[in-house]
């Protein structure tokens, strides 16, 4: 009894021994046959949360680009994996991220969406010299912080409000304005561009900040309807938009409202419902009408239904990021960010090209309408009336 | 102006109460300030929104929008009663003779888990009411006090009447009170304090759910973490209000939704739910008992 107890436990030790081993040395190989064989790209984003529709959509323009190249055979011979990251556009939770991203060995990011992710993000990519290009943050920050491995192919927030202020101040002529913020870099930087753009041509009668999150903005817009203004403008994104728009209406606040790419989503129109109608956004040209797309949003809606307002962005993001490996030839960072510098893309977007700090050369904002519960396009800069 | 604000603040005030009374009532009992009493609101919201899809899926809600309303409404207290009762039974009553602080850890464990499972279970984006009730209002001059606004005011108003009745005039609110006043001696003349309990969550989360009900179709938006906030405000208003004193918690959420709305419009808006802080810190500093008083002396 005692004999076989023994031999028992010494076979058992034994089994769970070589099992050990067996899995180390499993662990080891594929470990380094996984170094070998993939170009691992970083995607960060919203991917969770009230602002995950965006995230995902970014994560999907991304993913297309990927699989195309992978269908062609990948990058300097290598198949390309798609590694996903959820920032919650928290500034904190983007840093973690970042350096997890840098941990796994991504040699380029598409992301982050919010500027108050993107910026502290960028610095940890710009320690690791690994290029990043945002699909969407549009705050003039990131770009001004010297780094040479910060892209963005979306346009900057003083150009956005520069555009706003001159459709506000030439074509609908108002002379009164109240302008609404959620506090986020992104937020408050576009409406303090707006602002600068628009001092000497009209008057800002209010402006304040809202906290992100909340739901009950009937207190500022009370005290803001005091003030009779003729425009109501915001720097924020669509759940606190949505909400404010729907709120002023209740409280008998009947001007006109005008936001920035912030709110360009279905789910603005969900929530304001009926009192969206009217609004006016900036943001970048519609796809539809850009000739280029056409390849893109068929191939999109095959795979992910109807595109988000960034998924063209993120989906020549991708593809700027994988023309620029196959040009400088190496995985090595300053080599790819160099390529994208001395770069001239011709993608979903029409033509891109970017100056020193990382930015497209040509302003892309035109002025959208929220029209029978659709965005349509309604005003290019150059237009005088309307 | 000064009358939109006061009207802002009051229906703001009014959910803040409903959900305030639940705090006070579980604390005047067991005291234990329940933490997981803002998800029980938000669970409110979020069975609102499925019921009233699924109901709008059976064609009622296009034929009769009020029976509809008064269907989802009916299904979110029962529903939310019943969570009130499985939290009690599961975290909070093995936990009874235990130190004061574990259960108070288990309300903290509870909330968390239900923050999780509803984002799990239904996503983390937000959900969205959908626009199927009538605009409007009255208005006058500039003054506009909005149809759903007015609903708020005097649901609330009408519960709370009711909860003062049920307390003050039947058997049930009798022994609910005795149980306040001294548990053992209350258990010694015959009360069931278990049912008492039981009966104390049940109500607690039915207002919780009512208001979860009417905030969903104010706001038209809801998602997992709108418990949290709207909780620790509740609980500021019990505070304030004195915890343990339904009065108080009625009082207390009026004067918090009005004193948050006219601050975040006098005085800066970004700072708007500081306010809510600021006056539960002042109220511990100089009035640990709340405005209207702490129901401690009737205790000894």
């Amino acid at each position: 009894m005692r004999v076989t107890k023994r031999y028992f436990r010494m076979k058992l030790r034994y089994t769970v021994l070589f099992l050990s081993l067996f899995i180390l040395l499993a662990a080891i190989i594929t470990g380094c046959s996984k170094k070998e064989d993939v170009i691992k790209i970083g995607v960060a984003g919203p991917m969770t949360g009230d602002q995950s529709k965006m995230g995902i959509d970014m994560k999907n323009g991304a993913e297309l680009a990927i699989n195309e190249w992978n269908r062609k055979g990948g990058v300097l011979e290598k198949k390309l994996k798609i590694i996903v990251e959820d920032d919650q556009h928290d500034p904190k939770q983007a840093v973690s991220v970042a350096n997890k991203l840098v941990n796994a060995g991504t040699i380029g990011i598409i992301g982050h969406f919010n500027s108050n992710a993107s910026i502290p993000a960028s610095a940890t990519y710009n320690k690791a010299n690994i290029p990043m290009i945002t699909p969407a943050s549009t705050n003039p920050q990131l770009t001004e912080q010297g780094f040479t491995n910060v892209f963005r192919v979306c346009g900057r927030d003083d150009q956005q409000g520069l555009v706003a202020a001159t459709f506000v101040s030439e074509v609908l002529k108002f002379k009164r304005i109240a302008v609404l913020h959620d506090k986020t870099t992104y937020g408050q930087g576009l409406a303090d561009e707006f602002v600068k753009a628009i001092n000497h041509k009209a008057d800002v009668v209010y402006y304040a900040g809202v906290v992100q999150g909340d739901k009950d903005f009937r207190a500022v817009l009370t005290a803001l309807k005091g003030k009779r203004p003729e425009l109501l403008y915001f720097g924020g994104i669509y759940p606190e938009g949505g909400l404010i728009i729907k709120q002023a209406r209740e409280l008998g606040l009947n001007i006109p409202f005008m936001s920035g790419d912030g709110l360009i989503d279905q789910k603005f129109i969900e929530i304001a419902g009926p009192a969206s109608e009217g609004s006016y956004l900036s943001f970048s040209p519609d796809p539809e009408n850009i000739p280029n797309a056409k390849d893109f949003l068929k191939s999109y809606r095959s795979n992910y239904g109807e595109p988000g307002p960034y998924s063209i962005y993120a989906y020549d993001a991708a593809n700027v990021l994988l023309r620029s490996i196959e040009a400088a030839g190496s995985a090595d960072g300053a080599a790819i960010s160099k390529a994208i510098h001395e770069m001239k893309h011709t993608g979903a977007l029409g033509e891109l090209e970017w100056d020193k700090k990382g930015d497209i050369l040509h302003s892309p904002y035109v002025v959208w309408e929220v029209k029978n519960g659709k965005f349509t396009e309604y005003w290019k800069p150059g237009e005088t009336n309307h | 102006m000064f009358l939109q604000q006061l009207i802002n603040g009051f229906t703001l005030g009014a959910v803040y109460a409903l959900i305030a009374l639940g705090y006070t009532m579980v604390y005047g009992i067991l005291e234990l300030i329940n933490f997981a009493h803002g998800e029980i609101y938000m669970l409110g919201a979020y069975i609102t929104i499925i019921s009233l899809s699924i109901l709008t899926i059976t064609g009622l809600t296009s034929k009769s929008l009020i029976l509809s309303l008064l269907i989802v409404l009916i299904i979110t207290t029962i529903i939310s009663g019943a969570y009130g009762l499985t939290m009690e039974r599961a975290a909070y009553r093995p936990l009874r003779h235990a130190p004061r602080l574990s259960p108070l850890i288990s309300a903290i464990g509870v909330s968390i888990f239900l923050q999780n499972y509803v984002m799990l279970t239904q996503g983390s984006a937000d959900k969205i009411f959908p626009h199927i009730l009538p605009p409007g209002g009255l208005s006058m001059a500039d003054v506009t006090l909005t149809y759903m606004q007015m609903f708020i005011i005097i649901t609330s108003v009408f519960l709370m009447t009711a909860l003062h009745t049920f307390i003050r005039k039947t058997r049930l609110g009798k022994a609910m009170r005795a149980t306040a006043q001294d548990k053992k001696m209350a258990s010694l003349v015959g009360i069931d304090i278990d049912t008492v309990i039981m009966v104390t969550f049940i109500t607690g989360s039915a207002l919780a759910a009512v208001a979860g009900f009417m905030v969903a179709m104010y706001y038209g938006l809801v998602n997992f973490y709108m418990g949290y906030v709207a909780g620790i405000k509740a609980f500021t208003a019990a505070v304030l209000g004195g915890i343990g004193n339904i009065q108080g918690a009625v009082f207390g959420g009026f004067l918090l939704g009005i004193l948050e709305s006219l601050g975040a419009a006098y005085i800066s808006s970004e700072y708007k739910d500081a306010f809510a802080f600021i006056i539960l810190i002042l109220i511990l500093i100089f009035k640990p008992t709340g405005l209207l008083g702490e129901r401690v002396p009737e205790k000894v």
